[in-house]
């Protein structure tokens, strides 16, 4: 789990917030309800997501209430994958 | 920018067609709005509708460089930008997203009619609430069954009263947001989508623009373009080809603003000189030279990109801005070289500044694509 944590962190640092400090990306800093993440942004992190980790996200999956902070990502690529 | 040989080759075969089969009367076909459905055949038949698309599936699998010459080469030696901007919106809101996100049963059904002139496509996306702000669009796809029922308005549609084939968006849940955005494609003729009212403009008057209306209109899950909910995946996709392309036929109205205004400072002889020899109105024209070329070299630039299969969002915007705005100042420049006669119909300048002003609306207003490239500088 800390290892897909961190991926999706640097993903988001690299991606879309250039220059900023990783300890200012919490675990449970929202992205999409704090401002960080717009909807381009948003569907960035899921293509990424998806991808990286091999699953696939329905619609519903991606919603704002289970997809925001990097531990609930983290936990649904955890149940995506089966563990 | 240079061309290859061949771009040149192609660019020269545009001029020659477009001045031999789209020299109409272009002065009475803007002032009674009138699309040319022959003229549009005749591209279909030169080949410009199929140049994108790979010959499986009828068109000619040139690259994007290619086609961005041949865009230019018809905005010189054609008037009717109004015929161009419908065959801009057919390519890169329709063929292209099709051609990107299409199953291999929506790729064989569709592209060849779209390559080959026998179906005309049209985009739906805007809506009266949901214009910059796109993704806050609330025409409703509900799933039934083995088919998603269609509820809303689409404002703007390019080619509506035409179009035989429309790639439509609408949210299968607005509390989603952008993530529940999804593309369908819809055939003229489906049940439950009517085209409203035909939209008159200020320019761009013989491309063909009206509303559409989806009224319960059952589209089959077979037609959903790409996944659910990833609508926006294929309406970014028809945007980065739509604004890094859609103003390179403005590249060829400019440089034929640019010889006829030289022409015309040339000629005309005001207090025993040729005006062209006044700075004022010189320096003017000598601006319109740097402007075309700095838009060719950024236009052209996402030629390159596309063809090396690399994003090109961020050029797209700067593309976009840019010849947008230098096409709109080059018209008035050029009314205001002609004067008077600059301000009549029959000279068929100002036409030009009226189709011009679009530009800096469609595809995503100027206001937008700073937004854009503002982002993209991490700001």
């Amino acid at each position: 789990m800390d290892s897909v944590k961190e991926t999706i962190r640097h993903f988001i640092l690299t991606t879309y917030l250039p220059g900023e400090s990783p300890a200012n990306l919490r675990d449970d800093t929202p992205l999409r309800k704090g401002g960080i993440l717009d909807s381009l942004a948003t569907l960035g992190l899921v293509n990424f997501v998806e991808k990286e980790f091999g699953i696939e996200l329905d619609a519903y999956e991606t919603a704002v209430d289970n997809f925001d902070r990097i531990e609930d990502i983290a936990a649904l690529v955890e149940r995506k994958r089966g563990r | 920018m240079d061309m290859t040989e061949e771009q040149r080759r192609l660019q020269q075969s545009a001029i020659a067609f477009a001045r031999k089969m789209l020299a109409y009367d272009v002065i009475a076909a803007d002032a009674a709005e009138t699309f040319n459905v022959e003229a549009w055949r005749a591209c279909a038949d030169f080949g410009v509708l199929g140049m994108p698309i790979p010959q499986e599936y009828g068109g000619l699998g040139l690259g994007l460089a290619s086609l961005l010459a041949v865009m230019e080469g018809l905005g010189y030696g054609t008037r009717d930008q109004g015929l161009l901007f419908s065959l801009n919106a057919h390519l890169w809101t329709n063929s292209i997203p099709i051609l990107v996100y299409g199953s291999d049963a929506q790729k064989a059904a569709y592209l060849p009619g779209l390559c080959d002139g026998t179906r005309i496509g049209a985009n739906a996306a805007t809506e009266y609430g949901a214009g910059s702000d796109i993704f806050s669009m609330r025409t409703r796809a509900v799933r039934d069954g083995d088919a998603y029922v269609l509820n809303g308005t689409k404002m703007f549609v390019t080619n509506a009263t035409v179009a035989d084939l429309v790639v439509a968006y609408a949210t299968i849940d607005p509390a989603l947001g952008a993530m529940g955005i999804t593309a369908f494609i819809i055939e003229r003729g489906t049940p439950g989508m009517t085209v409203g009212g035909k939209l008159h403009k200020m320019g761009l008057r013989t491309s063909p623009m009206a509303e559409l209306i989806f009224e319960d209109c059952r589209v089959p899950l077979a037609n959903r373009l790409g996944r659910e909910g990833r609508g926006v995946d294929v309406f970014e996709c028809s945007m980065e080809w739509e604004r890094g392309c859609i103003l390179a036929s403005c590249l060829g109205v400019m440089r034929r603003q640019l010889e006829e205004c030289i022409r015309h400072a040339r000629e005309r002889k005001q207090f025993g000189l040729p005006i062209g020899k006044n700075q004022s109105v010189a320096n003017r024209i000598v601006d319109m030279k740097v402007r075309l070329e700095t838009c060719r070299s950024l236009v052209f630039r996402i030629g390159e990109l596309k063809d090396r299969k690399e994003p090109a969002m961020l050029e797209a915007a700067m593309a976009k801005l840019h010849v947008s705005q230098c096409f709109i100042q080059s018209s008035l420049d050029a009314i205001q070289t002609f004067g008077g006669y600059g301000y009549m119909t029959e000279q068929q300048v100002e036409r030009d500044l009226r189709d011009a002003v679009g530009s800096g609306i469609y595809s995503g207003t100027s206001d937008i694509q700073r937004t854009l490239i503002a982002k993209a500088l991490g700001l």
